[in-house]
């Protein structure tokens, strides 16, 4: 099957990275996976394509906003692949009741947006593909994790840069300000002086985007305690591209996983579930143990944070074989039950209807 | 036939005109003809609809990439009309190799974001039939349909002989005809030619009237053109003023033919684009509807092809001056020209005419895909 993928492309950020390993595992079972764009030198490894007659399927994977290609390739588009054959991938559950997830984490700022975008979906197809392990009761939704686990990602530790960092993010400051401020920064306050380096790297952690101030709802995705970052003695860092995400991971001993509320409350699973894993890195998890065990095996309940950020933190610093043996076991079991072979078979199967 | 125009029409520019005109002839011939979209509160006499059920024919009417509808009635049309109830009329010559003449061209990815192939791509993926509004279209798969077309009843003063026409043209006043030459038509591609005419009429100027162009940019090059270093919106200021030409603003298109009129003579020019490919243009017929003496700035064998050979009286040879002081002392035989002509027009190119081509086209097209 030749399948196109229409997103945002974007080197350091989005899912390009997922994109990629799919594309990758695709071509060694027979298929063809491009997105559709020209080629472009900053985003190595991806099959960019705008011979839309060459695909018979067409996937739009939409993020936080409503991607647009050019008029005359929208036109393209919809005119050579049938709306039986194109599907929308909704990453960030914008088909979805308005909902509010921490008091401050919400996937719409009004019905009206909310409208625009299901206006969108409708035009575009019948079908909706969620990441997500949990099944949907709506007949046009159809869940399909998407991400998986590619252990030729794993960076071994004789082949890992050093580790700058005890404790690193890698991710962007996108709705994690409420997680950071209840749990893990006062958790971090409580032992900072046994902590070695701490950094963020990724979008925004120095401040917002430039063009914030024309979007007010946006305010709280982008807050951030720049004070506390100071009297914490966080480094922050520029976002990195896709290729050095899991390299970059690996210079900390430990990384945190914080998964926006909105998307870890209906149940999606992004390429960081996985990527998390391929790193020389021991990951602790802001995950409830029931999803973390549901992804991860039992394995996982040693590696999650919730109620406990400071102790977990100190405890994997202080014995960390304990804990690479315990990635080993959820390594494991990604293998047996996340590989990315199986993801692109299901896909495929979704597609081919 | 139950006819969809898509289009994006714009009171000012463009096709909208013509779409009109079809929307009228097609109610007399018994068409049901609607324009694609939400009620254009500037246009209140064309019926639009996003209704596209039961549609005969889906004639895409392109000449900017806005023409195709945004999302999501894109998507609407282009999943509920069947393709091979769609034509594509390519009014810009978008379907072609990238053309450049001068500084006139079909693709300018600079100007519009779009390339070459992708004007390309995206109108053999609407239709497998593109039309162009030529007698002689460059590609082998294009079909000949010039779309544009001549209206009888839109003629503004429909003389019953050439002596009558030119009594009343000789004898219209100033406040009948201000001007002596009149070009409606925005600044584009098009300055080169009416460079040429204005200063061949400079000599004139004052034995038969005033000169005035009418429509966007004629008093400076606009600033998106500058910075964005786009050639094709050209002028000279210090030449329009030292030939005292008059600029003035767009006006809609249900008031040009009556300004046409303001002027003993209107130029027809097409720009270098259209005339390497023969294509015409709406105004190559509005302006016989015009009460003024049309001047043929366009190839022979065009004119001969398109208006018939009685036109040719209305292409100036080398010396132009020439030619408009011969129309104002003698006007009769110019106005037999164009009486002829309108005859001509009305027979050969009627928009009754091409609703009838187009009814044939889509058969053929209905009868290939079956």
């Amino acid at each position: 099957m030749k399948i196109l993928f229409v997103m945002e492309l974007r080197p350091n950020a989005g899912n390009t990275h997922a994109l990629v390993n799919t594309m990758r595992v695709a071509d060694r079972l027979g298929h063809t996976i491009a997105l559709f764009g020209e080629p472009r030198a900053d985003l190595p490894g991806v099959r960019l394509s705008t011979d839309v007659r060459a695909f018979d399927r067409v996937v739009y994977l939409f993020e936080s906003r409503i991607f647009r290609v050019k008029r005359l390739s929208e036109v393209s588009i919809l005119a050579t692949i049938p709306r039986a054959h194109r599907f929308v991938l909704d990453a960030d559950a914008k088909y979805h009741p308005i909902e509010v997830v921490d008091g401050y984490d919400r996937n719409y700022s009004s019905e009206a947006e909310r409208s625009e975008w299901l206006c969108f979906y409708d035009a575009l197809s019948d079908r909706i593909l969620k990441p997500s392990l949990l099944p949907s009761t709506d007949e046009r939704v159809t869940t399909l994790p998407f991400f998986g686990y590619d252990p030729l990602l794993v960076v071994p530790p004789n082949e890992a840069p050093p580790k700058r960092y005890d404790v690193l993010y890698v991710g962007h400051n996108w709705w994690r300000w409420k997680e950071l401020a209840d749990e893990i920064l006062p958790g971090l306050e409580k032992i900072r002086d046994q902590v070695g380096e701490i950094g963020f790297t990724g979008l925004w952690w120095d401040g917002p985007p430039e063009d914030c101030a024309s979007f007010p709802e946006l305010e709280p995705a982008f807050r951030v305690d720049h004070e506390t970052f100071r009297r914490l003695r966080i480094h922050t860092e520029p976002a990195v591209p896709y290729t050095e995400v899991i390299r970059t991971m690996s210079t900390g001993r430990i990384n945190l996983f914080l998964q926006r509320p909105f998307l870890r409350h209906v149940g999606h699973l992004t390429l960081r579930y996985f990527e998390e894993f391929c790193a020389d890195t021991i990951p602790l998890l802001m995950l409830d143990t029931e999803l973390a065990v549901a992804v991860y095996g039992p394995a996982a309940r040693e590696l999650t944070l919730a109620g406990r950020v400071a102790d977990k933190i100190l405890d994997a610093l202080q014995r960390p074989a304990y804990y690479h043996e315990i990635v080993e076991e959820v390594r494991h079991h990604l293998l047996t039950h996340h590989p990315y072979e199986k993801r692109v078979e299901e896909l495929i199967s979704v597609l081919r209807g | 036939m139950k006819l969809l125009i898509i289009n994006s029409l714009d009171p000012h520019t463009r096709s909208v005109a013509p779409v009109h005109r079809y929307v009228a002839a097609g109610k007399a011939l018994g068409h049901e003809v609607a324009i694609f979209g939400e009620p254009n509160p500037e246009l209140p006499s064309l019926p639009y609809t996003t209704d596209v059920r039961g549609i005969d024919l889906a004639l895409f009417v392109v000449e900017v990439a806005w023409d195709f509808p945004d999302m999501p009635q894109l998507a609407w049309l282009l999943d509920r009309i069947p393709r091979e109830r769609r034509l594509v009329v390519d009014l810009w010559a978008r379907y072609g190799e990238t053309v450049r003449i001068d500084h006139d061209f079909n693709h300018l990815e600079k100007l519009d974001g779009h390339q070459g192939w992708e004007w390309l791509e995206a109108l053999q993926a609407v239709s497998d039939t593109i039309l162009q509004p030529t007698l002689t279209p460059a590609r082998p798969e294009v079909r000949p349909f010039l779309f544009q077309a001549f209206d009888p009843k839109a003629v503004a003063r429909p003389y019953a002989s050439a002596r009558e026409a030119a009594a009343a043209w000789r004898g219209a006043g100033p406040n009948e005809k201000p001007y002596g030459m009149i070009y409606v038509g925005n600044n584009w591609q098009r300055w080169g030619q009416l460079r040429s005419f204005l200063s061949h009429y400079g000599p004139v100027r004052d034995r038969i009237g005033p000169a005035c162009l009418v429509g966007w940019d004629w008093d400076r090059r606009p600033d998106w053109a500058v910075d964005g270093g786009i050639v094709g919106v050209d002028l000279d200021a210090s030449l329009l003023a030292q030939l005292g030409v008059e600029t003035r603003r767009p006006v809609r298109f249900d008031e040009v033919v009556d300004l046409l009129g303001q002027a003993r003579f209107a130029p027809v020019v097409h720009r270098p684009l259209f005339r390497r490919l023969g294509f015409v243009t709406n105004r190559t017929f509005e302006t016989f509807c015009a009460d003024t003496l049309p001047v043929l700035m366009l190839p022979r064998d065009l004119v001969e092809a398109v208006y018939g050979p009685a036109a040719l009286a209305l292409v100036p040879g080398e010396d132009l001056a020439a030619h408009l002081t011969d129309a104002l002392i003698r006007p009769e035989p110019y106005w037999e020209a164009v009486l002829r002509t309108r005859s001509h027009l009305a027979r050969h190119h009627s928009f009754e005419r091409r609703l009838r081509e187009l009814s044939a086209i889509l058969a053929e097209t209905t009868r290939r895909s079956a």
